[in-house]
């Protein structure tokens, strides 16, 4: 229990005191998982709904392909990633392993699935005749998507948040492909790992404190403009 | 006589082909200003199918042409849907203000937001639904939504408007209250409408000409009094719910008059019809119940006696089915001249009609044989 009384204390102190390698850490943390949901998002949503619209053949085995990479064990991505990145590989001579670059890129990796197969299911679940509305209206074809996606953006929402909550929290591939390089490539579920296996509980506590408050206040954020935008439903 | 109004829109040779299945194909239809078109038929006839044709929103082949120009390709396509508008029998309406849904269209086609703004407002003022423009679509009542539909599609001024079953889903107070309301805008602005319905009713209230279809194929198009009195085949016959029907042959008279000779040799007054073998159908509204004989300077020519075989509601009438001569005979009643009569199951009666309301439909393809 003392533990962690001290950890929580030192989370305090850490936190209010602003230290330096924490901070740092936290604005990695925020810096790559924030760009990879970006970089997800703006894939994840056209390709989704590419295969939500579209009728074309395989597009059956490309749904079973997405939805199961929703499942995807990040440690198998961080696997995939290595594979291509490391030295020998077919994008080794970029040489970005154990950079955050390449974390950004495991994380858009498990990021674009989530987002991509979330937001085919809510532009399937929309009325066919909607859409046809829309286009007697006069919409051309980019403004009926958009008028499409205006229509599920509570759920578009819903697929950021949760997109948000899989990278933040992850922790297999951006070790795997970061190497956890303290200053360099470390992220808050790195760094809790490493503090954990030295046996400094109240660090890693603290750290833990500081990744929940970050994923409680990013999602309290969504939440409230998703709320916002089922008023005005 | 007024001039005929100039066709706005017009098909030929129209086909809309899915996996290699012909869903509805029209040889010719006109669109004109000011008129309302009725395409009725059952369900799954592929009406709707040709309204989205004609609106621009399914592929077809064949010729399309408005304001006298091809419609050809998707950016034609366009183009004529910017020119016109469409209502559905849900009102789709998108998760914003009432204001905004009704600005939309016109927005979509560049118009600025003001503006569009201003024409809404003026839409739904036509519309008497004005109090709605900053509500959700959530908060609004079937036919609140309906009305807020159609306002938005008024807003943008339409060559045509394409109404795919606009009040199926609406009660019947606020069917006839949006029904008339539409038809004074339609009128008063020159608007040309294409309305689909299953609705017999409907479609002869709201209908200046009615193409009936059925599996895909136009049976019979023309002014709605002229389909409704003189359908061309039995199946629209009865779709049209003329269900007395008479197997006979058409033929000169020694007076020179039509005659219609049942199988069994009894002699009808008819009306216009070619010569020949042919299934005759009497509309039920047609018939007068006796249950004295006839005056002498009455003008109908057809009195068959019979009794009341059968007596069933029909809206807010009562369509009484008479076995005449081994023939059946319906006739629509209202409750108080059913009462007047003191009819009942067995009464006798005569069930009499003019010789144009027995209209006969040539049976070409199943010339009567003989035993």
């Amino acid at each position: 229990m003392q533990v962690i009384w001290d950890g929580i204390n030192e989370a305090m102190r850490l936190i209010f005191g602003g230290d330096a390698d924490v901070l740092q850490i936290t604005l990695r943390s925020l810096w790559v998982s924030g760009l990879a949901l970006l970089i997800a998002v703006l894939i994840g949503v056209p390709v989704g709904s590419l295969i939500a619209l579209r009728h074309f053949r395989g597009r059956r085995l490309v749904v079973t392909t997405i939805n199961t990479g929703m499942a995807a064990p990040p440690v198998v991505v961080g696997l995939l990633v290595a594979m291509f990145l490391t030295r020998n590989g077919p994008l080794g001579q970029f040489r970005l392993l154990y950079s955050t670059w390449a974390m950004v890129i495991a994380q858009v990796i498990i990021a674009f699935p989530i987002v991509a197969g979330l937001s085919l299911a809510a532009l399937q679940q929309l009325d066919l005749g909607l859409r046809q509305q829309i286009a007697a209206l006069g919409a051309g074809r980019f403004q009926t998507f958009l008028a499409q996606l205006r229509e599920i953006r509570i759920a578009l929402l819903a697929a950021v948040m949760a997109a948000f909550g899989a990278v933040i929290s992850e922790v297999g591939a951006v070790i795997m492909v970061g190497g956890n390089i303290k200053g360099q490539t470390q992220v808050l579920t790195g760094a809790i790992v490493q503090e954990t296996r030295i046996g400094r509980f109240a660090i890693a506590i603290a750290l833990a404190i500081i990744l929940m408050a970050l994923a409680f206040g990013t999602n309290l954020a969504l939440t409230m403009i998703q709320q916002k935008g089922r008023q005005s439903v | 006589m007024s001039a005929p109004a100039t066709p706005v829109m017009v098909a030929r040779d129209l086909s809309v082909v899915r996996d290699g299945r012909t869903l509805v194909h029209v040889e010719r239809f006109e669109v004109r200003s000011g008129r309302v078109h009725v395409l009725l038929g059952p369900n799954g006839a592929g009406k709707s199918t040709l309204l989205k044709a004609l609106n621009g929103l399914e592929r077809a082949d064949g010729t399309l042409e408005f304001e006298g120009r091809p419609v050809r390709g998707s950016a034609a396509r366009l183009a004529l849907r910017r020119h016109t508008a469409a209502v559905s029998q849900k009102p789709y309406l998108l998760s914003t203000s009432v204001l905004d849904n009704v600005a939309s269209g016109l927005r979509y086609r560049g118009v600025r937001k003001s503006e569009a703004r201003a024409a809404a407002t003026e839409a739904l003022e036509m519309l008497d639904v004005s109090h709605l423009a900053p509500r959700k679509p959530g908060r609004l009542s079937g036919g609140e939504a309906q009305r807020v539909s159609i306002a938005r599609a008024l807003a943008c001024d339409p060559a045509i408007l394409f109404l795919d079953e606009p009040i199926a889903a609406l009660d019947p107070p606020t069917r006839r209250s949006l029904v008339d309301d539409l038809l004074q805008i339609l009128d008063s602005r020159g608007i040309a409408a294409v309305w689909v319905t299953h609705d017999r009713d409907e479609a002869l209230a709201v209908g200046d000409s009615v193409t009936f279809i059925e599996q895909g194929e136009v049976v019979q198009t023309g002014p709605a009094m002229e389909v409704f009195s003189r359908p061309a085949t039995e199946s629209l016959a009865a779709f049209l719910g003329l269900d007395s029907y008479l197997e006979g042959t058409v033929v000169v008279g020694q007076g020179g008059d039509l005659r219609f000779i049942l199988r069994d040799g009894q002699e009808l007054a008819c009306g216009e019809a070619p010569l020949g073998h042919a299934v005759a159908c009497i509309p039920p509204e047609d018939v007068v119940l006796l249950t004295t004989a006839p005056a002498h300077n009455m003008s109908l020519r057809n009195v068959l006696q019979g009794v009341v075989t059968a007596v069933r509601p029909d809206g807010r009438l009562l369509r009484v089915s008479v076995a005449a001569d081994g023939l059946e005979i319906a006739a629509l009643v209202t409750k108080a001249a059913f009462e007047e009569l003191g009819l009942g199951i067995g009464s006798p009666v005569a069930a009499a009609f003019k010789a144009a309301a027995l209209h006969p439909i040539p049976r070409h393809e199943r010339p009567e044989q003989t035993p």
